[in-house]
């Protein structure tokens, strides 16, 4: 679902990126931030002095703070807990609506991760995840950064194109997924008819297990083009002209204007943006919820879906299971995004760096 | 703007609140003045839902105390949401249960128990297999709407022009390949669902399960052996399958004149009819394997939820009672050419002359039994994920079989 | 920088044969002798070059609208036609009658309207001042809060939808619009803090500082002053956590069971399944779906890369 909610992130992260100024404005104020929580006699006290310096930003994010708490802390706090107990259909709480049974479940302990750890079912949808993750990520940017840069010049009816290539993202996911499904029918679906029409044989596009995982890919890189072209057509037009003029000055190929101008200029953004959609697509649920269904043979499975399925398609349904689940899939992304950001840093750039 | 945000959060709250009565509203129950709405949770196709809807609607005629809420959701996610609803007390009062959905909704305490209740009327009337399948536990748990079968669907025509009897058998399919030239193949195997490769392991006189001495049997002889007789149809061209959209491609197969037959059921003869005409549709018994002739016994019940309050839930069980009385049903049988559940049924003018009745009604009572155990429809997904991978080369049928059982072990920790 | 901006952008950008799109592989090979045409003005393209260029955009904008496009075709042929290879096969209008008179589909519309209007509001509303306050203050807690954010971005559906599903049980929000709105702003909340946050970035500082040079307080300034600078990121925030809630499948699938309470995401699925295949309602359905959300997007899309330069290039 993120695919959609795209470019605002890239202007949160971008966001992030720009040196904020407000912080250095107040940071005399705050003198050493520390959280007042230090035992001792002067606890007390910076938590008064921190209360009259800081209360109102405290009061500015009190909602938030109160919200994710109540919505997210607590269920995670409660997922969490679900991953210890052996919870499943026949054991959780149960309103069957003039009768309510109480839940029954027991701490198991680390059993579950036990479970999913030594099984090879996870490491397999994990492998599948990753290629899944990493091949629409790269495929997306390098299309994404191609058209940007055809769009990026004087070319006759550029707003036509641009609306016609940003339109897979104007239409909600789940509605371009059933298109792309009928596109995809083995017997009768257009692609197989202009396959044969020219000559070629029919592809099982969704049947059999690789081309299925092509097919999938494909769809989901259609739906992610849109929103990396936008990005990176912001970082293009971000580039001074004057940099290109210099270097052709100085004679340097194309190629080279490429690499030394246009790549180093786009990459503070392409670092949020790969990031983001790596992130999007390690979680992208709907593309393979409805495209193959996690088929043929659970070969499209990634680790989202699974975790889904295990916990309201397959019977009998495994809460804890898919609550363990969900939680090495965070561990994971988490892991993903604290390597990621020291390898930016270690490259020296801190601007990509939260 | 200080107004403009005032005014926001204004209208949120009142979007909000209409929020919270709207759903007041969805909830199933009684009203303030005392009258009852009945949810009816109805699984039939597009062609069924018409006759069904109209049946159950008519139940609040004449009520003034009871109003209907017909409610058609798709069979696919059917058993799904109705798990999703049921613990959470938002389950229909009644819901129309697959057969082998019975035990399982029981064994969680969905369902409400029915014996000695209203919704039972004359219940010596049922046929013995079909509430065979409402029982869990000792207890009944639900009400027969429909029994079914499977059964070959042929076509007539495209029989008569390539010469060929009606096969008996599976060797009769794959010995007439040759004189079906000028279709894609002679026969259509659905290889999307479960419940179609039943007919293959009873052919055998193999099963998924033995559930009287609680040990896995798929992967005996008879059920290698079944799976190989599907590899064998595909191999030889006497059949062509999908693994995917497997209806549809049936359905459309069959319309086209692509393949002459198919295997189905009752809920699918008005369609076929309508796509090759009534006149030109046969239907015989499933072809047979090398031991038996077998089909499974499929159907539909009505169950009601276990989490009513008084007033509803006699409301529920008097529209069971409607529902499947002999009236409504033989009403069915003549709109749809569905099977009925009660023997007197069968003995009406009406539904004795119905071509379709006359066919099925002796090959219901010959079908095949299913372990009526609340695991009964966790079966049938590793049998289509693994009968996947070898309809797509991946498998053997003996790596099939022997998959399949590791799961069911896994799954019921049986033999 | 809004389209009108970027047709304006200097001649640089359109620069050489194969310009800085060098890589660019539909236009790589139609570039044609890079040797010959080295020597070309700026600004000007060899006739092969635009050749590829015009090919490789026509290719795109190709694929990009296929597929909408059938789906558009196919809305109007009866089901037996739904396949057809035909652009048009008895024409008519009557999956669309269908859809609107003998489905829920309003119903699903109405609903998928509701929870996610309400979703948007509750959202920005929430967390405006929390942006406001990570922009311009440095106060304890704010690291952990920032991190908490961010990270709640990352969750997977997967890590909560399970105790979601429990605890919205217990308290009996299934199957109703207020669970699904608040369990969308699970989502909404820490996107919408975080995006505006970089919203706030953009604002200078001085508007802050004149404000307090009147005597207004922190709340004051925000609200008088910064707050209505910001109503365009207020309005492109609005809107992506418009379009992400309303494209939600997952919570929608496993929270809402009776027809009549889903949205449209999960009646969408209720036409083509594993046992009914009405592909000929679907795609009337979708096109109902996806033309007003074309439209909106259409109408936003020009302040969408405003917003999002305005956040990812620094002034």
């Amino acid at each position: 679902m993120a695919d959609a909610s795209g470019p605002p992130a890239v202007a949160a992260g971008g966001g992030t990126t720009a040196p904020a100024a407000g912080p250095a404005a107040d940071r005399k104020e705050t003198g050493p931030a520390g959280p007042g929580g230090r035992p001792g006699p002067g606890a007390l006290t910076r938590l008064r002095r921190g209360l009259a310096t800081h209360w109102y930003a405290w009061v500015m994010v009190a909602p938030v703070v109160a919200v994710i708490g109540v919505i997210v802390g607590w269920p995670l706090v409660r997922g969490l807990y679900l991953t210890f107990t052996d919870a499943d259909e026949s054991n959780v709480e149960r309103r069957i609506g003039v009768n309510t049974i109480d839940a029954s479940y027991e701490f198991v302990g680390l059993q579950n991760y036990v479970d999913v750890l030594t099984g090879g079912h996870f490491w397999d949808k994990l492998v599948w995840t990753v290629v899944w993750t990493v091949s629409c990520v790269v495929i997306t940017f390098v299309i994404g950064l191609t058209l940007a840069n055809m769009l990026n010049r004087k070319v006759r009816g550029r707003s036509l194109y641009r609306i016609a290539l940003i339109l897979p993202w104007a239409i909600p996911a789940f509605v371009s997924v059933f298109a792309w499904r009928m596109l995809y029918n083995e017997r009768s679906g257009i692609l197989n008819a202009a396959l044969e029409g020219g000559g070629l044989s029919a592809m099982s596009w969704l049947t059999d297990p690789f081309w299925a995982k092509v097919s999938v890919i494909a769809v989901n890189v259609w739906l992610g083009v849109p929103f990396m072209l936008i990005a990176m057509l912001g970082a293009l037009q971000s580039i001074p002209a004057e940099q290109y003029e210099a270097a052709e000055m100085d004679g340097a190929t194309a190629w080279q204007r490429f690499w030394n101008i246009t790549l180093p200029g786009v990459r503070s953004v392409s670092a949020t943006v790969v990031l983001l959609s790596s992130i999007w697509t390690f979680n992208m649920f709907p593309v393979i919820f409805l495209l193959t269904g996690g088929g043929p043979v659970g070969s499209t499975d990634i680790l989202v879906t699974e975790a889904f399925k295990l916990a309201f398609q397959r019977s009998p349904r495994d809460f804890a299971g898919s609550a363990t689940w969900g939680v090495l899939i965070l561990i994971l992304l988490i892991l993903f995004a604290l390597v990621y950001r020291r390898a930016l840093r270690q490259q020296g750039d801190k601007e990509g760096a939260w | 703007m200080r107004r403009s945000i005032g005014t926001t959060a204004a209208i949120a709250a009142l979007a909000l609140t209409a929020t919270a009565c709207g759903s007041d509203g969805d909830d199933a129950g009684s009203g303030g003045d005392g009258t009852v709405t009945v949810t009816y949770w109805d699984t039939s196709n597009e062609t069924e839902a018409k006759v069904f809807r109209a049946v159950a609607e008519e139940f609040a005629e004449g009520r003034d105390d009871v109003e209907v809420d017909y409610v058609n959701i798709g069979w696919d996610g059917a058993q799904d949401r109705f798990k999703n609803a049921a613990p959470t007390g938002e389950a229909p009062h009644v819901m129309r249960t697959e057969v082998a959905w019975v035990s399982d909704f029981a064994s969680l305490d969905y369902l409400a128990p029915l014996d000695g209740t209203p919704a039972v009327e004359n219940q010596d009337d049922y046929l013995e297999q079909a509430w065979a399948s409402t029982q869990y536990d000792g207890t009944t748990y639900a009400v027969p709407q429909v029994i079914d079968t499977l059964a070959l669907f042929y076509n007539k025509q495209l029989l008569d022009e390539a010469g060929v009897d009606v096969p008996e058998s599976l060797t009769d399919i794959q010995d007439s390949v040759d004189a079906f030239e000028e279709l894609e193949a002679p026969f259509y195997l659905r290889g999307d669902d479960a419940y179609w490769f039943l007919p293959y392991l009873y052919g055998e006189g193999g099963d998924l399960v033995d559930a009287d001495s609680e040990t896995v049997t798929v992967d005996d002889a008879a059920g290698v052996a079944a799976f190989q007789a599907v590899q064998d149809l595909l191999d030889s061209g006497a059949a062509i399958t999908d693994t995917t959209d497997g209806w549809e491609s049936m359905m459309s197969s069959f319309g086209n004149g692509d393949v002459a037959m198919m295997i189905n059921g009752p809920w699918a003869i008005n369609d076929a009819r309508d796509a090759i005409g009534a006149e030109n549709l046969g239907v015989a018994p499933v072809p047979a394997g090398s031991a038996a002739q077998g089909s499974p016994q499929g159907g539909w019940n009505y169950g009601v939820y276990a989490g009513l309050g008084e007033a509803d839930m006699s409301a529920a069980q008097e529209f069971v009672a409607y529902m499947s009385s002999a009236e409504v049903q033989q009403r069915i049988t003549e709109e749809l050419s569905l099977l009925p559940t009660r023997s007197s049924v069968y003995e009406a003018e009406s539904v004795a002359a119905n071509e379709m009745v006359e066919f099925f009604a002796p090959a219901v009572e010959v079908a095949h039994e299913r372990a009526w155990i609340p695991q009964a429809n966790s079966l049938f997904d590793p049998l289509k994920e693994e009968a996947e991978a070898m309809l797509l080369g991946r498998a053997t049928p003996e790596e099939t079989t022997a998959a399949i059982a590791d799961r069911y072990r896994e799954l019921l920790d049986w033999q | 920088m809004t389209v009108a901006t970027q047709s304006t952008v200097p001649a640089a950008q359109t620069a050489g044969p194969t310009g800085p799109a060098a890589p660019a592989v539909a236009a790589g090979p139609a570039g044609g002798g890079p040797g010959g045409t080295r020597q070309r003005r700026r600004g000007e393209r060899g006739p092969l070059a635009s050749f590829g260029l015009h090919l490789g955009l026509l290719a795109g904008a190709f694929i990009a609208l296929f597929p909408p496009f059938w789906l558009l075709v196919t809305s109007f042929k009866p089901r037996s036609e739904s396949f057809s290879l035909s652009l048009t096969a008895d024409f008519s209008f009557d999956n669309y009658q269908y859809v609107i008179n003998e489905t829920a589909f309003l119903t699903w519309f109405g609903n998928s309207l509701l929870i996610v209007v309400v979703t948007t509001f509750l959202a920005v509303f929430i967390s405006s001042t929390t942006g406001y306050a990570l922009s311009r203050f440095k106060f304890p807690g704010m690291r952990s809060l920032m991190w908490t954010l961010l990270i709640t971005q990352m969750f997977p559906m997967a890590v909560l939808i399970v105790p979601l599903y429990n605890l919205m049980s217990r308290y009996g929000l299934l199957n109703q619009p207020v669970g699904l709105i608040v369990t969308y702003l699970t989502i909404a909340v820490p996107f919408c803090a975080w995006m505006m946050k970089g919203f706030f970035d953009t604002i200078p500082v001085s508007i802050d500082e004149s404000g307090r040079v009147d005597g207004l307080s922190p709340f004051g300034t925000y609200w008088r002053l910064v707050l209505p600078l910001a109503k365009p990121g207020i309005a492109v925030t609005a809107f992506y956590s418009f379009v992400t809630a309303w494209a939600e499948v997952a919570y929608a699938t496993a929270f809402l069971t009776g027809e009549q309470n889903l949205t449209l995401a999960g009646g969408l699925q209720t036409f083509v399944n594993q046992h009914t295949q009405d592909w000929h309602h679907m795609t009337a359905a979708a096109v109902l779906i996806a033309v007003p959300a074309a439209l909106v997007f259409g109408y936003a899309q020009r302040h969408l890369q405003a917003g999002l330069t305005a956040g990812a290039t620094k002034s």
